[in-house]
């Protein structure tokens, strides 16, 4: 009578460790890279990140609440890959774009003077923590936040990688 | 021509006659590829509300003759090591391309690892297969002639055989300019074939036309179809059009959709090595949905209802379950979709609106050796 109760409870509490150490290891494994028309292509964890500048927003998200998320200017990232941002967005280099892809496959597009801090005064973060805490699984361990976009459909979750490239037409 | 060439062998010096001949044999070379380009075109076409993302390579344009070539081949028994199946024993048009088996059988009669998927529409799909492991046709189709669980015959194998027959080799140089039958000519011919299977006349095409109207139970069920659930505002909704969305009714997204909690299958984790990719598949579409059952990529689903049971009531929790699936109730606080037997059923006539009876009946399509030889 007794023992099914503790089996079952002994199952929920494995599964809920397994669960978390689960949602720690893939983050910890997981990388960003970034490429394309850049001088040199990236590959990032996320202890790579805390050498950069820490950036953060208190912004509403789409549950209606308000969270402060924490990382990374985007720009900095782009900047350390040589992307062509700063003096040398002009000309041709306005006609570049980035693509960004999450872990599902989903795809959002971004100008390159969008992020630019010549062009903007929004500053469009790579975040990796949420409310001080890392994100859990299907969000983290990279989402992009644009404070400025109303609808939150570009602030792309599970961001797998950053593909810098020019508009063909 | 020939006289010419004679008195050029016989009385120039060396070294011009050996560059007279080198560019005899490179203006062939032009002949001969511009005879592959005598093909004819094959307008692809499509409503304009599918859009255009889609990219055909540039060394395989589509044509009249290369997509009659490829149709051909995809009848043909003798791309199989034991001459016993074709890419039709798994994929039959009059089930929108699939076999209606959860997995399908083999040349040496073993069975395939996952169920066979309907070839609909793969004019826009980005990454084949359940996993998503294959950028493009031409790649792709390599897997089916040469895996031992499908037709299992090395593609150096099938360009012999079908170099020995009478019918193939004018066929190719028809549509590749030379009838020396090669691998890659094979692959792309087959891909070109592939790209033509487009399915956009369902009632729900004529309906998104302004041409037909649904019944009301059919309409429901299109509701149910594109709500999510909403409770504190009264919205009843089944939020298939989040992952199954759009005129071509998937989007190109990776997803675990809560078959189980612990995967036989890793699905995509197999393909990226990233544990966050555990038993995630590819959205496939859901045109043509009421004739490829059994459903999923193990065909574990025999009918419509019981995957709209699945859906409603028995989402299993994992670490990587779709955060789409999670949290989402009609019922205030609810832990499943819950949705009630009449909406089950509104969605099932929806559902029955993406059958398109004329892509399954489509000459074109269909077999052509039996025109050949009746
Ligand atoms: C023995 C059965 C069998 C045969 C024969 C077969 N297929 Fe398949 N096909 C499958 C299975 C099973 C899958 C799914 C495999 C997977 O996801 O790993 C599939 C998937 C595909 C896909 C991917 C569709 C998508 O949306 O990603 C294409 C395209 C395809 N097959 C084309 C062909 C062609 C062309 C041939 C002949 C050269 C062929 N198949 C022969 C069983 C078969
Ligand atoms: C989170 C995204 C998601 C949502 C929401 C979703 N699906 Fe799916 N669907 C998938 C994925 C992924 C698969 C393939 C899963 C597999 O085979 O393991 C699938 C498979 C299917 C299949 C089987 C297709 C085939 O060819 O075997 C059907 C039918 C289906 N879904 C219908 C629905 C309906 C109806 C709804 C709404 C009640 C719905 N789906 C909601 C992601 C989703």
């Amino acid at each position: 009578m007794y023992k099914p109760k503790i089996s079952k409870r002994c199952i929920a509490v494995l599964l809920l460790f397994f669960g978390v150490t689960f949602s720690s290891l893939a983050q910890n494994t997981a990388t960003l890279s970034i490429g394309g028309e850049v001088t040199t292509p990236l590959e990032l964890k996320l202890s790579d990140l805390s050498s950069f500048k820490q950036v953060s927003h208190k912004v509403k998200d789409r549950d209606g609440k308000e969270h402060v998320f924490a990382g990374v200017a985007l720009i900095e990232l782009l900047e350390k890959a040589g992307v062509t941002t700063g003096a040398k967005l002009r000309g041709e280099n306005l006609a570049k774009y980035l693509l960004i892809t999450a872990a599902d496959g989903y795809e959002v597009l971004y100008s390159l003077a969008e992020i630019d801090p010549e062009f903007t005064d929004q500053i469009i973060l790579l975040a990796t923590t949420k409310d001080g805490q890392p994100f859990g699984t299907g969000e983290g361990p990279f989402r992009i936040i644009t404070p400025n976009d109303k609808k939150p459909a570009r602030w792309i979750r599970e961001v797998r990688s950053i593909k810098v490239a020019f508009a063909k037409n | 021509m020939r006289n010419l060439l004679k008195t050029v062998l016989t009385n120039k010096p060396g070294w011009l006659k050996a560059s007279l001949v080198c560019a005899f044999f490179i203006s062939c070379g032009i002949i001969q590829s511009f005879q592959g380009k005598n093909t004819e075109p094959y307008v692809l076409q499509y409503p304009a509300n599918f859009g255009s993302r889609f990219v055909i390579p540039a060394n395989n344009p589509t044509t009249k003759e290369g997509v009659y070539l490829g149709r051909l081949l995809f009848y043909d028994k003798a791309l199989s090591a034991g001459n016993n199946i074709s890419c039709e024993s798994c994929h039959q048009q009059r089930q929108a391309f699939t076999d209606g088996k959860a997995f399908s059988t083999g040349t040496d009669g073993s069975l395939t690892t996952r169920s066979s998927m309907s070839l609909t529409n793969l004019l826009w799909v980005r990454n084949f297969f359940w996993d998503g492991r294959s950028p493009g046709l031409e790649e792709q189709v390599k897997f089916p002639l040469t895996n031992e669980h499908e037709m299992g015959q090395p593609l150096s194998e099938s360009a012999k055989k079908l170099s020995q027959t009478t019918l193939y080799p004018p066929l190719f140089a028809k549509a590749f300019g030379s009838s020396l039958i090669t691998e890659d000519k094979i692959l792309k011919a087959l891909s070109q074939f592939e790209r033509t299977l487009i399915s956009a006349s369902s009632n729900y095409d004529h309906y998104l036309a302004g041409t037909f109207k649904p019944t009301t139970q059919q309409l429901r069920g299109l509701q149910l179809f594109e709500n999510g659930p909403d409770p504190k505002r009264g919205i009843r909704g089944a939020n298939c059009g989040h992952c199954h969305g759009g005129v071509k009714t998937f989007k190109e997204l990776f997803h675990n959709n809560g078959l189980d909690s612990i995967a036989a299958d890793i699905g995509r984790e197999q393909f990226t090595g990233q544990a966050a990719d555990r038993a995630r598949f590819r959205i496939p579409t859901l045109r043509n949905i009421m004739l490829t059952a059994p459903y999923m990529h193990d065909g574990r689903f025999t009918t419509i209802e019981q995957v709209l049971d699945h859906y409603s009531e028995h989402i299993v929790q994992s670490p990587t379950l779709s955060t789409f699936l999670q949290d989402i109730s009609n019922e205030a606080g609810g832990k499943n979709l819950a949705l009630t037997k009449n909406e089950k059923a509104d969605l099932a006539a929806f559902l029955g609106m993406l059958t398109d009876s004329s892509f399954i009946s489509n000459p074109a399509f269909s077999n052509p050796h039996l025109v050949l030889n009746p």
